[in-house]
């Protein structure tokens, strides 16, 4: 790894591969990310540029570390059923929602979705019965259309 | 209020020809000044009074001054010292300003109006070639990191230029140490008293409201003020825009808010494309029509010289630090462009009533509009530039 200082542009690291490859994130004094990759051979590099968020998540999949997850949205879509897409929303529970059963708070009544799995101390509860209890520091996987998650977001979870 | 049609006359015509710039994906630098040229004196004169132009004129000085605070507070001199880098600037710095301060007294030039061109000559423009880099995908090649330490470099040379033309201007040669030993005490002075204040200034920095942009202001044109009166009373030049280079890079070291730096540039960036504007309207179409032989020829001559040149220095660069010919073209072909530090140079260093003034500011116009243009297309297409002639260079051995 080779980190140079460019001034006026940024800072570049950059990684060259025994076959030749080269690849190269240069933060730019704008605060973007730039990522090069550059073929042995090629005549021309691919260049990306990336707003620190997308870095974060790009650079966290290679690090292969798991994603620590505070308000994650997932769309699944099918290539069968075309029209089907099911939102995964995972976030932690919310002050108000600690001490309550799922039953009582009426989750799905209100907006729609349903709780289907719940992390607890580093174990997971798949479908959780409605009269699960929820405890602080509990995240939870609920599912739904685009509108119900954010009608849970909204009506349940306290977010905006 | 007349001088709001003026202002809108400066701000609406130097708009519609950046935005088309940026279209044509060209530097905007020629376009501020071509609109200068077009509405001004020599032009359509769409000024409506003297008093308008000399208002224009003032805003341009405080977009120069803006700049070099700009280029004092990015500065940074660890890392310059590397045996390769200073190679490459010097290497830079002696061919082209050699080529140019050749050419300046083939032209008829004194030797000191040699030096002035010499000096335009020599300097890159640091806002082309950098964006060009990035635009054009450059930044991953070994050759990217020698340009920009080139520039770099270049504004040290810039710094020490402006010092040195800046005394020479004054006059009498009894007035030259002065005025240098002056400068340098500013100098001194400026870079002591910001670091022992920095734990004073900077909370202030950091508060939320008017108070640090009205500082930074405060503290631009206070130096600014100081060192033009001192000018007066030693009746010799002090260069306004080296102390606020000097400025700029003492607060670097200041902690403030990256916010606070952020509106400084874009101040910097309106009154920057006004003094091109305020430079266009110097230009004088005498010289520049077709019976005026000597002008074209002298700006052919300039212009062929400047490309050699540049391509010249990238070769031995490329040679030397990278062990390919080809490398060094390209490097020439990047460095190529000149704009933004040519014009200020002249800008800053004579003025109205010396010598050949209109001569040379009519000639640099010119040669930044084109230089620029070309310069822009070099970099677009500076591998294949490369290729071909170091090509052609070896069919030839």
């Amino acid at each position: 790894m080779r980190i140079s200082e460019l001034p006026e542009v940024g800072t570049k690291y950059e990684i060259e591969s025994p076959k030749g490859d080269k690849v190269a994130v240069i933060f730019l004094t704008t605060g973007e990310i730039e990522l090069y990759v550059l073929e042995a051979g090629a005549e021309k590099p691919s260049v990306t540029r990336l707003t620190p968020e997308e870095a974060r998540r790009v650079g966290s999949v290679l690090t292969g570390a798991v994603l620590t997850v505070e308000r994650e949205d997932v769309e699944v879509s099918f290539s069968d059923i075309s029209d089907l897409r099911i939102n995964i929303h995972i976030c932690p529970v919310a002050k108000g929602m600690v001490g309550k059963s799922i039953e009582e708070l009426a989750i799905r009544k209100r907006t729609g979705v349903t709780v289907i799995a719940l992390s607890r101390r580093g174990r997971s509860i798949i479908s959780p019965p409605p009269e699960t209890v929820f405890e602080e520091g509990d995240l939870i996987v609920v599912i739904g259309e685009r509108e119900q998650i954010r009608a849970c977001a909204r009506e349940i979870l306290g977010q905006d | 209020m007349i001088f709001l049609v003026d202002l809108a006359v400066v701000t609406v015509s130097c708009l519609v020809l950046g935005l088309a710039s940026k279209y044509l994906r060209q530097a905007a630098i020629p376009a501020y000044i071509i609109a200068g040229i077009i509405l001004g004196k020599s032009g359509f004169d769409l000024i409506s009074s003297e008093a308008s132009y000399d208002f224009i004129q003032w805003l341009g000085k405080v977009g120069v001054i803006l700049l070099m605070f700009y280029i004092g507070y990015e500065f940074s001199f660890k890392g310059i010292k590397e045996p390769g880098r200073l190679f490459a600037g010097c290497t830079d710095f002696g061919v082209n300003f050699i080529a140019g301060f050749a050419l300046g007294l083939l032209i008829g030039l004194s030797l000191l109006e040699a030096f002035i061109l010499a000096s335009a000559v020599y300097i890159s423009s640091s806002a082309i070639v950098i964006s060009s880099l990035i635009e054009n995908k450059r930044l991953i090649y070994p050759e990217a990191e020698t340009i920009v330490w080139l520039m770099v470099f270049e504004d040290i040379i810039l710094a020490i230029l402006l010092v040195v033309l800046t005394s020479v201007m004054s006059g009498s040669l009894t007035l030259i140490p002065v005025c240098l030993a002056t400068t340098l005490l500013l100098i001194i002075f400026i870079l002591t008293l910001i670091r022992r204040l920095s734990n004073y200034i900077s909370p202030l920095f950091e508060r939320d409201d008017e108070i640090p942009i009205l500082l930074i202001f405060a503290l631009i044109f206070g130096f600014s003020a100081l060192a033009y009166l001192l000018g007066v009373s030693l009746h010799c030049h002090i260069s306004e825009v080296i102390v606020a280079f000097f400025l700029g890079s003492a607060l670097s070291g200041v902690k403030t808010s990256k916010k606070l730096f952020e509106t400084t540039i874009s101040f910097k960036h309106l009154f920057l494309t006004i003094f091109f504007f305020s430079f266009g309207m110097l230009f004088q179409f005498q010289f520049a029509t077709l019976s005026s032989v000597y002008f074209i020829l002298a700006l052919l001559a300039l212009i062929t010289i400047s490309i050699l040149g540049k391509f010249a220095s990238g070769a031995l660069i490329g040679k030397r630090l990278h062990g390919s010919l080809e490398t060094g073209l390209r490097v020439g072909a990047y460095t190529t462009p000149r704009g933004e530090f040519s014009i200020v140079l002249l800008a800053v260093v004579i003025g109205p009533g010396t010598g050949n003034y209109e001569l040379l500011v009519s000639l640099v116009v010119a040669y930044v509009i084109i230089l620029s243009i070309m310069g822009s297309g070099f970099a677009r297409h500076g591998d294949k530039i490369g290729r071909a002639i170091a090509g052609s260079i070896k069919k030839l051995i």
